[in-house]
């Protein structure tokens, strides 16, 4: 054994006890959220203009910001279509240079009794313009978005199959695509161009998507929050630290009875602004209880376009089959456990791919190895 | 996930229906170009699943139960007993000289293959002395899959052929050749 648990003994001792002192502070910063939350429950239309030149605020909409929506009543036969995808990132060290995106979707129908559709599509990519995009390896950042744009695609796909119009689509995390910023001339337009070509085409199919956030971290309420203890003045939020940081939103809604929603609000996200509202895909999100009743809380983050967000029974639809597809398990959405399940590439797997990868180039006439890093690395920690 | 030249054990995720059978003949790639390594499921074990533990007692919807036996693939560890080799020329009954190759794909034997192997019974001295591994049940069960390989009117004779052989190797236990004999006629 090398990691030497003997040594860190104190020092875990010590990580428990601020952990225990942190959940009482945790404690008093959710009364003082859930004060403000309620103060300023009806605030939501005169801190809009505000929230929306602060950094990183929740942006209210016209539901108040305390609202609670309990569960819908929901039709006897809907869908839910989810996907999940991994991939083998490309590997310098390996035996030969390729990546690898494996997408697993399943498609639910609720109601139905039938088998779920289940399915793997794995791609893969080894030409130079797969690996290289403006002279950059695609790796990283690059490959997680051909990653998610393969996701969405299989939903779309799915959603065009489908001959009932209640069908959910839902993504394993969020509806806003990640690209980096400093990718040379149109080519981060062109990426979320193409992301938000799959929500038109989800759209046109009469489906609806949500994007499901478990065990969310993110503080856009929480600052929206501070924003209007401070009435709404943007610059003394900037400037004042928030009593409220590093709460996470869902700290402040693990009140919402089973089932339940919160308000909705509008992601403060640069690229939400600046791709999504231009194209009728801004982003809204909600927080949930997935749970039954008797159960601890359970909070996830869900996100809609403004197509969904806008449309009473298009909402209901995203928030009943979330909150369905969690009860299978529990808490979490059974397709999209199975969804990522069906993506999930394992080291067993990667090991024997990574020897047929050996075996082709030994066909073709050439005689490939890890390289020496690799190689030591595999032998020393095969025990 | 183990490998020995008595025999070798392989980890591999499988829809139910296709779960290896007791007793099936199957086969593996040897070390060296071209050589085949035949050997004897005599063990079927399905790993602990918590994705499924999870739904016991919850009674899933009817499409989890069906997405569970249709789709899902099970985590299984089929264990072999090494009975044969071949070099691409003819079949022998012994051990091989080396384990398969990590990570290679077992292959169920197709009924040619099976009525080939079986042709002669060298073979049942290497399973009736192995330790670790139910011997009499084993022997039986591909016995009884080797009969199946056969057209209808060549069963009988099979059967009584091995049941012949089994007399001359185990005279000195009548007791074992008479349980053997009657799990063969079952």
């Amino acid at each position: 054994m090398t990691l030497e648990l003997s040594q860190l003994s104190e020092d875990v001792r010590t990580m428990g006890e601020v952990i225990a002192k942190r959940r009482q502070t945790t404690i008093d910063l959710v009364k003082l959220a859930r004060q403000w939350l309620e103060d300023h429950a009806d605030d939501g239309a005169p801190l809009r203009r505000a929230a929306r030149s602060a950094r990183k605020t929740a942006i209210p909409t016209e539901e108040p910001l305390d609202v609670v929506w309990p569960l819908p009543r929901m039709p006897e036969h809907f869908t839910v279509a989810a996907a999940d995808g991994s991939q083998i990132q490309p590997d310098r060290h390996g035996a030969a240079l390729y990546h690898l995106i494996n997408v697993g979707s399943l498609v639910y129908r609720h109601g139905s009794g039938e088998a779920p559709q289940a399915k793997s599509e794995a791609t893969l990519g080894y030409t130079d313009d797969d690996l290289y995009e403006h002279g950059m390896p695609v790796a990283g950042n690059l490959l997680d978005v051909r990653r998610d744009l393969a996701e969405l695609t299989c939903l779309a796909d799915a959603c065009a199959g489908e001959q009932l119009d209640r069908t959910v689509a839902l993504v394993d995390g969020s509806i806003i695509l990640w690209v980096l910023k400093d990718l040379p001339g149109d080519a981060r337009r062109t990426k979320i161009g193409a992301y938000l070509d799959q929500l038109d085409r989800i759209r046109r199919a009469g489906s609806v998507v949500g994007g499901f956030i478990s065990r969310p971290g993110y503080d856009e309420v929480n600052r929206l929050l501070c924003l209007a203890s401070l009435n709404g003045e943007t610059k003394k939020a900037e400037e004042q630290p928030n009593p409220l940081e590093h709460l996470p939103d869902r700290a402040i809604f693990a009140t919402l009875p089973p089932g339940a929603r919160s308000a909705l609000f509008v992601s403060a996200k640069e690229t939400n602004r600046d791709f999504h509202a231009p194209r009728g895909h801004e982003v809204h999100f909600f927080y949930l209880n997935v749970v039954e009743e008797g159960q601890q809380p359970v909070i996830a983050r869900v996100e809609v376009p403004a197509w969904v967000a806008r449309d009473t029974e298009r909402l209901d639809l995203v928030h009943g089959a979330v909150v369905a597809q969690a009860r299978i398990t529990g808490d979490y959405p059974y397709a999209l456990a199975r969804a990522d399940e069906l993506a999930y590439v394992s080291s067993r797997e990667r090991a024997a791919f990574e020897e047929m990868v050996v075996t082709a180039l030994l066909r073709a006439g050439i005689r490939s190895a890890p390289s020496p890093k690799a190689h030591y690395k595999r032998l020393t920690r095969m025990r | 996930m183990r490998a020995s030249t008595r025999g070798f054990a392989i980890g591999c995720v499988v829809m139910q229906p296709e779960i290896p059978a007791f007793g099936s003949l199957v086969r593996a790639e040897g070390q060296a170009s071209g050589e085949t390594i035949y050997g004897l499921i005599y063990d079927v074990r399905v790993e602990d699943d918590p994705f499924v533990r999870q739904f016991i007692g919850a009674n899933p919807p009817e499409e989890v139960v069906r997405d569970q036996r249709e789709n899902r693939q099970v985590p299984i560890e089929v264990s072999v007993l090494a009975v044969g080799c071949g070099d691409g020329e003819g079949v022998r009954h012994c051990l091989p000289a080396q384990p398969p190759v990590t990570l290679d794909w077992l292959y169920q034997c197709s009924g040619e293959e099976i009525r080939d192997f079986t042709r002669r019974f060298d073979y049942f001295r290497l399973v009736l002395e192995s330790r670790d591994v139910p011997t009499d049940e084993l022997l039986a069960a591909s016995l009884r899959a080797a009969a199946a390989a056969r057209p209808e009117n060549e069963r009988q004779r099979f059967l009584v052929d091995a049941g012949r052989e089994l007399v001359r190797l185990l005279a000195g236990d009548p007791t074992r050749l008479e349980g053997l004999l009657r799990r063969l006629h079952t």
